[in-house]
């Protein structure tokens, strides 16, 4: 019981303390910093949507090691899962007998809306909110909803994984064309002066591959924890 | 929303990481200090009259679109971390045959 009273204690004080900075913390992002993106984002960099215009230019090297850390989550995750035991899949979850009938057939009437969703999301991350990272999850959201369709499939978790590595490795390639365009490394490939139209190809292409990563590097973390099982 | 109101959502994870007796509990609460973490920055950004930033003819003034930058990589991080911790859970709960932390503590194998 005293614990508990030192431990509310604790995190009053930490409250109060917040309470207090706060005045200098509000302040923070409410600076004219944003003038410059919402002045120059959309000739630098050709993306309307500031946010992928930051992540996918201003600041790529962050957008790099992002997707580099899902990579490195799921070899962790399939390091840690390596097991002798015979493999089964989560019966909790997938059993014929558990799993309703409505749920299946609404599985098969939404999978193809999802996967559409998915796409329009990656393919339009400068023009609506959205991009690579999220298009990505939305699609691998579909992907899993074959496993309700099809409750005895059976997916290569290797060959997923494989497929990952060349998707890394052409974000890291594409990056790196600009050092042959236009001299420095991590940002458009396109000419400085190229019309605006035209540089967007580089964020649809980096978008697309992201998506890619992201979609199959899920898609392999939740095949891991299938295989776990009970 | 007020910023405080985003803290004591940090705070309940907090709480919650301290007290709790399953793993998989604290996993959550790490989940809930996140979330917190993301509504802080994204309550900071926000004033009134500011539009999502996306560049178009009809928007005067937009929010700043850093910290919503900054912000998906906190959500990816975090994905990656929760998955790594589930993973972990699972194997302790093989090895251990529980995922409460009293009954792994008290084993004898553990110290």
């Amino acid at each position: 019981m005293s614990r508990k009273i030192i431990l509310v204690a604790a995190l009053g004080i930490l409250f109060v303390m917040f309470f207090l900075s706060m005045e200098e913390m509000e302040d923070l992002f409410k600076n004219d910093a944003k003038l410059y993106f919402f002045e120059h984002g959309l000739d630098d960099t050709g993306s309307s949507n500031l946010i992928t215009a930051i992540l996918l230019d201003y600041r790529l090297f962050d957008s790099l090691f992002e997707a580099g850390i899902l990579l490195v989550a799921v070899f962790g995750v399939i390091w840690i899962s390596r097991h002798d035991f015979e493999e089964r899949n989560a019966h909790f979850m997938l059993d014929k007998y558990k799993t309703p009938e409505l749920f299946v057939t609404l599985s098969r009437f939404v999978f193809p809306l999802l996967l559409m969703l998915g796409f329009f999301i990656i393919l339009n991350g400068h023009l609506t909110p959205g991009g690579g990272f999220q298009g990505g999850a939305v699609v691998a959201t579909a992907i899993l909803l074959l496993y309700y369709i099809n409750l005895e499939r059976k997916t290569d978790i290797s060959l997923i994984v494989a497929v990952v590595k060349f998707a890394y490795l052409g974000i890291v390639l594409t990056a790196s064309i600009s050092l042959i365009t236009r001299g420095e490394i991590f940002t458009n490939f396109m000419a400085v002066d190229a019309p605006t139209m035209s540089k967007y190809i580089y964020i649809i292409a980096l978008d697309i591959l992201i998506g890619i990563n992201v979609a199959l590097c899920l898609w392999a973390i939740f095949t891991a924890f299938l295989k776990e099982g009970r | 929303m007020n910023p405080v109101l985003t803290f004591i959502v940090v705070l309940i994870g907090l709480y919650g990481l301290a007290t709790s007796k399953n793993i998989i509990k604290s996993v959550f609460c790490v989940t809930i200090i996140e979330s917190g973490v993301i509504l802080l920055f994204l309550n900071f950004a926000n004033y009134e009259g500011g539009a999502i930033p996306i560049v178009s003819e009809d928007v005067a003034a937009i929010v700043d679109p850093l910290p919503h930058a900054l912000m998906i990589t906190t959500i990816v991080i975090g994905s990656a971390v929760t998955a790594l911790a589930l993973i972990i859970c699972i194997k302790v709960f093989h090895h251990y045959g529980s995922t409460e932390w009293a009954q792994i503590l008290r084993r004898e194998d553990v110290k």
